[in-house]
Formats: C-alpha cells, sequence, structure tokens
C-alpha cells in the first residue's frame, strides 16, 4: 500500500501529482446536504421525545462561568417548594459541587464532570439520566458547562434553552457570543441586585440578543434577592413560552 | 474548543456516505458554517488534517462557505 496516500498501489510520485482523482479512478462529485452533527440532533430529538411522553419538561440553562445557573436553580427549586419532582443534569469539568449544591435544596442531581470537553451534549445527558429515578420528575433541568461558545450547537434534549447573562459579565455578551442566544428560548439577565455597581444597559443586551433571535423574551432577576423571581417562576410554569 | 469533535463527527457522516457510494477516497468536502453556528473556520481547518490522517479522506481539501445562519453542513464531497 502507498504509504503517503492510503491507496492500493505502490511506488507512485506524489511529488508531482496529477490533478485530483485522475490517478486511481475518475473524480466524481456526491451530493450530501446533511448536518454534520446529525447524530447529536437525532440523539437529542429521541431524549425530547422521550421526556415529553413521561411528561416531563425539560429546560436547559446555558451561559458564561459565573453567569449564576445554580444559583438561580437553587432559588427556583427553593421557590417553587416541591423538590421531589425536580431532578438537574449538571454539568462542569471537574468536581461534583453543583450537584451537591442541588441536593440540598432537596432535588435530585447527576454531576456530568466533562474533563477538558466544554459542553454538555445529547449522548451524555443520556447517560445522566440512567443515575436519575425519573418516576417522580416532571421537570429537568440540563445545566451545560459554563461556556458562551461550545455548548451552541449541541442541543441536550431540552425542550426549551434558556441563555444567562449576568450584569456583571457586561451588556455586550450577546453581540459577542452570537451563537449562544440565536439557539435560545429565553434571556435572563442576572445578579440585578448589581445594576448600580456596574455599566449594564439592560435594552442593548436585549436588542443585541433579538437580533440573531427576533421576539426573544427575557427575564431581569436576582436570585440572591429574590427581585424579580415570580416573573421567570411563571415562564418556568409554561407561562408565555 | 470542539472544533476536533466537530471534525470527528464531519469524518463519520463523510465515510458513510462514501462506502454508500462506493467510493474508495474523499479528495474534497464542501462544507457550509453558518456564521451562527457557533463552529470557527480557522479553528476547523487546523483540526481537520489530524483527524482526517486516519481516514479515507486523508489529505483530502476542506472548503469552508459562510452562510449567515445557524446551518452547519456537509454539502457535497468529491470523491474517487
Amino acid at each position: 500500500m502507498c504509504g503517503t496516500c492510503g491507496c492500493g498501489s505502490p511506488g507512485h510520485s506524489h511529488a508531482a501529482a496529477p490533478p485530483m482523482g485522475t490517478e486511481h479512478g475518475e473524480a466524481r462529485r456526491l451530493e450530501v446536504q446533511e448536518a454534520i452533527l446529525a447524530d447529536n440532533d437525532r440523539r437529542a430529538a429521541r431524549l425530547r421525545r422521550n421526556l415529553a411522553e413521561r411528561d416531563i419538561d425539560a429546560i436547559g440553562l446555558v451561559g458564561g462561568a459565573g453567569s449564576g445557573k445554580t444559583t438561580l436553580l437553587e432559588a427556583t427549586l427553593r421557590a417553587l417548594g416541591a423538590p421531589d419532582r425536580e431532578a438537574v443534569v449538571e454539568g462542569d469539568c471537574a468536581t461534583r459541587l453543583d450537584a451537591e449544591r442541588i441536593r440540598a435544596c432537596g432535588a435530585q442531581a447527576v454531576q456530568v464532570e466533562t474533563g477538558a470537553l466544554c459542553h454538555l451534549d445529547a449522548h451524555l445527558v443520556e447517560h445522566a439520566l440512567d443515575e436519575l429515578d425519573l418516576e417522580p420528575v416532571r421537570r429537568l433541568w440540563i445545566e451545560n458547562v459554563g461556556n458562551l461558545v461550545c455548548p451552541a450547537p449541541f442541543p441536550c434534549g431540552e425542550g426549551h434553552r434558556v441563555a444567562l447573562v449576568s450584569v456583571a459579565e457586561g451588556d455586550d455578551k450577546p453581540e459577542k457570543y452570537p451563537a449562544l442566544f440565536a439557539g435560545a428560548d429565553l434571556l435572563v439577565v442576572t445578579k440585578m441586585d448589581l445594576l448600580p455597581h456596574v455599566d449594564f444597559e439592560i435594552e442593548r443586551c436585549v436588542r443585541a440578543a433579538r437580533r440573531v433571535r427576533p421576539g426573544l423574551a427575557f427575564r431581569v432577576l436576582s436570585a440572591r434577592t429574590g427581585a424579580g423571581l415570580a416573573s421567570w417562576l411563571d415562564w418556568v410554569r409554561g407561562e408565555g413560552r | 474548543m470542539h472544533e476536533a469533535r466537530i471534525c470527528l463527527s464531519l469524518l463519520k457522516l463523510a465515510e458513510t456516505h462514501l462506502a454508500r457510494a462506493g467510493g474508495e477516497r474523499i479528495l474534497a468536502l464542501r462544507i457550509e458554517v453558518g456564521e451562527l453556528c457557533g463552529v470557527v473556520p480557522a479553528a476547523l481547518r487546523s483540526a481537520f488534517p489530524i483527524c482526517a490522517a486516519a481516514t479515507r479522506a486523508a489529505g483530502a481539501e476542506l472548503r469552508i462557505e459562510r452562510s449567515p445562519g445557524r446551518e452547519l453542513l456537509l454539502r457535497d464531497m468529491e470523491i474517487t
């Protein structure tokens, strides 16, 4: 076998290679037109269907590290008051810290330690679900790895995806990381209690997100003080989706 | 950085179509990368030759076309 190109004929030259394909048979064009991540898309669709059939509302949370995803979840689980009906898949590169925080709220949690992997995908979530008792669960939260870039092309089986931006991160995030917001069903601006201390224009943030996702709904809240939480909880319960 | 993972998915898809068409080798791949799909063409370009080395697309040319949306597609291939 030729060691350079791996073809079946030994001893031919690559230095003055003829036009593509003419050396080992005629080149031809093969039409494909298929999504490169179709595999993950199919898995995610199957997962979404399975969860819907089990009457489980699956909500994905995406946002940068430190945007307040876990803190919002803690406040949400406590406010909804039925943690036995909630379960959480937590994605992080390392540690089980977040899952422990969720369990302290009384909900089931499974931690996916992704190692160097920068996002969750449908396959990882499918396996994580094996570790949960979904029977009593009516709502599944999928908290992605803190990252504004990589989770974007990988749906994880959630029915709705929520993108978080904290006011401390800056109102330019949807402009700088449009892909994440293009795939979101709700924008949540977190840590509004810090607004007096930072330069963050809610309108600028929302406008940029809506450029890539027209009509995107948004909520502004502080999980720490509880401000704005009621309107978020309405959305979680299914109002205005 | 997930471009290596995306290259592997691309190559798997490409090799599946190659086998279905009874082809031998992949000489070039034309893909569409939307501005909003969350994939960086430059990173894809650097990951591709390494990921492709042990496949039937070794040495293949990666042609990247941009579009405004969220598409990430394998459009077509040149094969023998």
